[in-house]
């Protein structure tokens, strides 16, 4: 039996879906939406719409964008010749603010984990391998891939992996330097540490 | 370190304040009044955890919102730090002189042992609780450790999770050597750090063992791995990973890491007998004493001050012979706050130590 109507049970398990809500933060929700009125909920849906129709994967690095290809890959001051490749768009964020690094991105929207599911497949690692071919590059040929993911075991295993599919392709892959506490994401690391971590990296 | 004063508000049935000496400090009680429960917040409010229950919102007193334990901790001649854990339903607000703290900075402020009958399972019990006596001194002597196991756990966890999957999804071994490469590669780094610190620890301990302490019989103890035969263990490194290479197929038919340091052990020996198995319950306590004070040494000789001793029931488990030993090697040592329920033990025993009678939860006046 369900402990609400069903259409209140619906929209309770849909906010439980939504990453880090459990049980109780979803009724929570629930019930604040049930007691908005009409036009802030409407308000809120089409914001929701509007996020999933204008907003798209970049088809070169995966960044969210509302032009394709986005912004950093279509600029023609970016360096084409570094490619960074970062778990999550927030963590684009973090690494412009130290406004040292110059290159390209590739955004992998998750790290290994096989507890939550996710193997090499889930990973959008697969677009990157043609970036690497000049053609695909507007002639440029990529001088070295930087793997900035999180410094947690699971952005570890996903470093590992990636360095061990391009060590045979000949391009240099570094890793950021670990000046940051271990087991930290990278989304709360202050631009100082990150511009350290950057420019202290080492080959793989 | 020195607890000189514990004051405590609705946790369990006790309450009020106690000042303790230096030395011994015995807290008298009949069963059922709350001498252990004194015990239990003292321990709390150095370690933040309870020795008695996982769910600290047990520890609140019935009908009570809030508990707290108030300690006043002496750091030298001229500085007091307050303490305080507040319990209040799941959370638990950790202060020092009044200023909120985090659990990694509180920790530094207080440090305490417990013996008690829990604690034997390092004695009789599985490998784990002695591998958790290795790990919880080591971190003692080396906080930044605790990051070392959570990651070991972590990557044990994911590789588990990886090996179901793989025999659920029925992929050939070469694919799952390919899928474990990357937490193998940690797997070994980490193990390896695991390895070396308590190997290292088990030479601290046995360079202060106090091997006869309570009569002939000698205790030994030696680190075991799990690797012993295998290979050669002084380049542990390269032999985990020639075994973790040979054994992608046995690993992937259990669906468990076979392999590491969550697999080893601490070998204790009593005149050359495995104590786990033939010792008497008597040679088990001494034991685990004599394994506690070496703990309380090696901490000692890292940061020049002693550890709390907590002694739960110590005539429960100890003769008055090996009490008076025991308490003879502690003097001028540690802080040591025992409970018993028995006249004579303060008789014996009360000469030099401060008193504590509690009655219903609170000192008897
Ligand atoms: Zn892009």
């Amino acid at each position: 039996m369900l402990e609400y109507s069903e259409p209140v049970a619906k929209l309770i398990d849909e906010f439980k879906r939504l990453p880090g809500i459990g049980h109780k933060s979803a009724q929570r929700l629930a019930f604040y939406i049930l007691r908005r009125p009409e036009a802030e909920v409407e308000k809120f849906v089409e914001a929701l719409h509007e996020v999933k129709e204008k907003i798209v994967f970049c088809s070169v690095c995966n960044n969210l964008t509302d032009v394709n290809p986005c912004m950093y890959c279509s600029s023609p001051t970016r360096d084409r010749a570094q490619i960074c490749i970062i778990e999550e768009p927030y963590n684009l964020v973090a690494i412009e603010k130290t406004r040292s690094y110059k290159g390209l991105y590739h955004i992998l929207h998750g790290s290994l984990s096989p507890i939550r599911g996710v193997g090499p497949d889930e990973l959008m690692l697969a677009n990157l391998f043609p970036r690497l071919m000049p053609d695909n590059n507007d002639g440029v040929e990529v001088r070295e891939v930087i793997i900035a993911t999180n410094p947690t075991t699971e952005g570890e295993a996903t470093a590992n992996y990636i360095a061990r599919l391009l060590k045979p392709l000949g391009v240099r892959v570094t890793r950021i330097a670990m000046g940051m506490p271990v087991g930290s994401d990278l989304e709360f690391v202050d631009e100082v540490t990150m511009d350290k971590a950057m420019a202290n990296r080492h080959e793989m | 370190m020195l607890l000189e004063s514990l004051d405590v508000q609705n946790f369990r049935n006790i309450h009020g304040k106690l000042s303790f000496g230096k030395n011994l400090n015995i807290i008298f009680g009949e069963n059922g009044q709350g001498k252990t429960n004194w015990l239990e917040a003292v321990y709390l409010l150095a370690t933040t955890k309870s020795f008695k229950t996982q769910r600290l919102q047990e520890a609140v007193k019935f009908d009570e919102e809030l508990a707290i334990i108030r300690g006043s901790v002496q750091v030298s001649a001229e500085i007091r730090h307050a303490l305080q854990v507040a319990l209040q339903g799941n959370t638990k607000t950790l202060t020092v002189n009044g200023k909120k703290e985090t659990i990694h900075r509180y920790l530094g402020e207080l440090h305490a042992v417990v013996f008690n009958s829990d604690e034997l399972e390092i004695v009789r019990g599985t490998p784990d609780a002695r591998r958790k006596f290795l790990d919880g001194g080591i971190v003692s002597i080396y906080p930044p450790f605790v990051q070392t196991l959570a990651d070991y756990n972590r990557v044990i966890r994911q590789k588990n999770s990886l090996l179901q999957s793989a025999q659920e999804s029925g992929f050939s071994v070469e694919k799952v050597a390919e899928l474990l490469e990357p937490w193998n590669e940690q797997l070994i780094h980490l193990a390896t750090r695991i390895y070396k610190a308590r190997i290292r620890y088990v030479e601290r301990l046995n360079e202060t063992l106090e091997k006869k302490l309570f009569g002939r019989e000698e205790i030994a103890i030696r680190y075991a791995s799990s690797l012993e035969g295998k290979g050669d263990l002084s380049d542990y490194a390269a032999l985990l990973t020639e075994r973790l290479n040979l054994r992608v197929q046995a690993e992937l038919a259990s669906g468990h890491s076979l392999l590491g340091t969550h697999r080893d052990d601490l070998e204790i020996n009593f005149d050359g007998h495995d104590l786990r198995k033939y010792g008497s319950s008597g040679q088990q306590r001494s034991a685990l004493l004599i394994l506690q004070l070496a703990t309380l040494t090696v901490f000692y000789s890292q940061n020049k001050e002693y550890p709390l001793f907590l002694l739960d029931d110590i005539d429960a488990e100890l003769d008055y012979k090996r009490i008076g030993q025991l308490l003879e090697f502690l003097s001028d040592k540690t802080q040591t706050l025992v409970t018993t329920s028995k006249e004579s033990f303060l008789e014996r025993f009360g000469t030099n130590a401060e008193i504590f009678t509690i009655e219903n939860g609170a000192l008897k006046t």
